[in-house]
């Protein structure tokens, strides 16, 4: 049986900013092929937790491995995609067509006066195909819809072909519809594609179903191996400190 | 027309200005994208200090011009990057305070006001063979580097985490590209001048993006303004005895107001 290390493992994590502590003592692991959920209240660390996972942000003590490996001794970050918090707030009048966007997803594999490979043109049609951006191609990205720039973004995570998903509150500003073929779309990479999700979200309900697991973050971190335990309403309402009515819906 | 390009130091000129247009305009580009578009007008002060520090001294003022802009940009990507300060505050800082510094030296020295005036504005007669190797050699690094990290410098300037979390090397490539923005603009004085050689850095860029394209023609257009920019504004110089930067950014400013009228949003 061929080993799989976990594509996370978080060990003793904390952090501070200017003497504040933002996160103490996170430890967990997220394996390969789950689809997990990051919960908690504003300001509680969830932004935080992401970018320290992708090196954005340095531990004031702490572990992390990525795939493995110790992270600053990581290289392949082609196998991790991130979408970050309102990416779909773009500067309208950036020089930047939805291909060359999609494309930039390619930038880390190319390396160095790397040429656009016929893989590389494959992966970024690809790309824009499932998310549904082949026909803006040639679109300024300035010139999109909160929607289409948010499927801009994550087809340029998607393009480098990733291994797992980062989102952060990518649905902020996005219209029911785009949202609701947002979550689908998690659900289709994360069961046919056996694409790991890690997902920040305040809207737990809607994806319920598909979690594994949840990761409740304010300062400390409670992680559930049963999420339907987790978003019970009496458990949600304890976790946020208010009265909390959980209702699972599809939109 | 075609004549004064029988004079060895027209020639030069074009060279050197062409030159210069191409570099200027590919690096301006990018900090325009980014909002940093004061550095091209802070590093350009401050390369005065190195003129004046070199006309004082006796050195080259060119070489001094190009260390006292280099050390600058580094220590301003130092502090926008490390410490976290606002990139505006941190380029008034330095703006104001290279321009005090190069007064007071200038008032101490009192007697090279006129070789000063021709940094400060440009002069198609300074530009000598010695310049142009100089130019040749660190501008062919600049645009090597330039090209070679296109790619990447543009994913910073559209989205400098995102780049970062994809494995780009991004502090090392901020500090690549205000060195390379420092040497290009300490080159680019004789020619345009400190005061005025943020101006080709930055308006083409500014009018290219007008045009509402992707970032490759966009940056072709904008390398196109400006040697348009350059040739009309070094033949004006000639045949009316202007500044060589002033007439070259007067030529930049009707391509600006061309691009805006045609280009109304």
């Amino acid at each position: 049986m061929k080993f799989s290390p976990s594509l996370f493992d978080v060990n003793s994590l904390n952090f501070e900013r200017q003497g504040n502590l933002v996160l103490k003592g996170a430890t967990f692991r997220i394996l390969p092929g789950e689809y997990c959920a990051i919960i908690g209240p504003n300001g509680g660390g969830k932004t935080t937790l992401i970018r320290l996972l992708l090196g954005l942000e340095k531990p004031t003590s702490g572990e992390i491995k990525l795939f493995g490996t110790p992270q600053n001794r990581f290289r392949d970050w082609n196998r991790i995609g991130y979408v970050p918090q309102r990416s779909a707030l773009v500067d309208s009048t950036f020089p930047a067509t939805v291909r060359e966007v999609v494309g930039m997803g390619r930038y880390a594999r190319r390396g160095i006066l790397g040429f656009e490979s016929a893989e590389d043109k494959a992966a970024i049609a690809e790309a824009m195909e499932l998310m549904g951006v082949s026909d803006l191609s040639d679109r300024l990205i300035g010139n999109l819809s909160g929607g289409q720039r948010q499927r801009v973004m994550i087809a340029r995570a998607l393009a480098s072909k990733p291994d797992v998903l980062i989102v952060d509150e990518p649905n902020t500003g996005v219209d029911v519809e785009s949202q609701h073929r947002f979550y689908e779309l998690l659900r289709t990479l994360n069961r046919t594609r056996k694409m790991s999700i890690l997902f920040i979200t305040h809207d737990i309900g809607v994806i319920a179903e598909d979690i594994s697991r949840v990761l409740f973050v304010n300062q400390t971190l409670l992680v559930s191996q049963s999420p339907a335990e987790m978003i019970r309403c009496d458990e949600m309402s304890r976790l946020y400190g208010v009265p909390a009515h959980v209702v699972c819906h599809n939109h | 027309m075609m004549e004064m390009l029988n004079y060895p130091f027209m020639q030069r000129a074009f060279v050197a200005g062409l030159m210069i247009a191409v570099l200027a305009s590919l690096s301006g580009s990018f900090i325009v994208l980014r909002r940093y578009s004061l550095l091209s007008e802070t590093l350009a002060h401050v390369s005065l200090v190195g003129v004046s520090v070199g006309l004082l001294f006796g050195m080259s003022p060119l070489w001094m011009a190009v260390l006292a802009s280099l050390v600058a940009s580094w220590m301003i990507e130092y502090l926008r990057s490390v410490h976290g300060m606002y990139s505006d505050s941190v380029l008034a800082i330095f703006l104001s305070g290279s321009l005090a510094l190069a007064i007071v030296i200038v008032s101490l020295a009192g007697s090279f006001n006129a070789s000063l005036f021709s940094y400060l504005f440009g002069s198609i007669l300074s530009v000598s063979v010695e310049d142009l190797w100089v130019m040749g050699i660190f501008g062919s690094l600049a645009m090597g580097l330039l090209l070679v990290f296109f790619k990447e410098l543009y994913f910073i300037a559209f989205d400098e985490d995102v780049a970062r979390a994809g494995g780009i090397r991004v502090t090392m490539l901020n500090f690549m590209l205000v060195s390379v923005i420092a040497i290009i603009i300490a080159l680019s004085i004789r020619v345009v001048g400190t005061l005025l050689i943020g101006a080709l850095m930055v308006i083409p860029a500014v009018a290219a993006i007008r045009f509402g394209m992707g970032f490759y023609p966009t940056t072709l257009l904008a390398i196109g303004l400006a040697l348009i920019s350059v040739v009309i504004g070094l033949s004006a110089s000639y045949f009316f005895s202007l500044p060589s930067g002033a007439a070259i950014v007067l030529c930049l400013l009707v391509i600006f107001i061309v691009a805006l009228v045609v280009n109304r949003r």
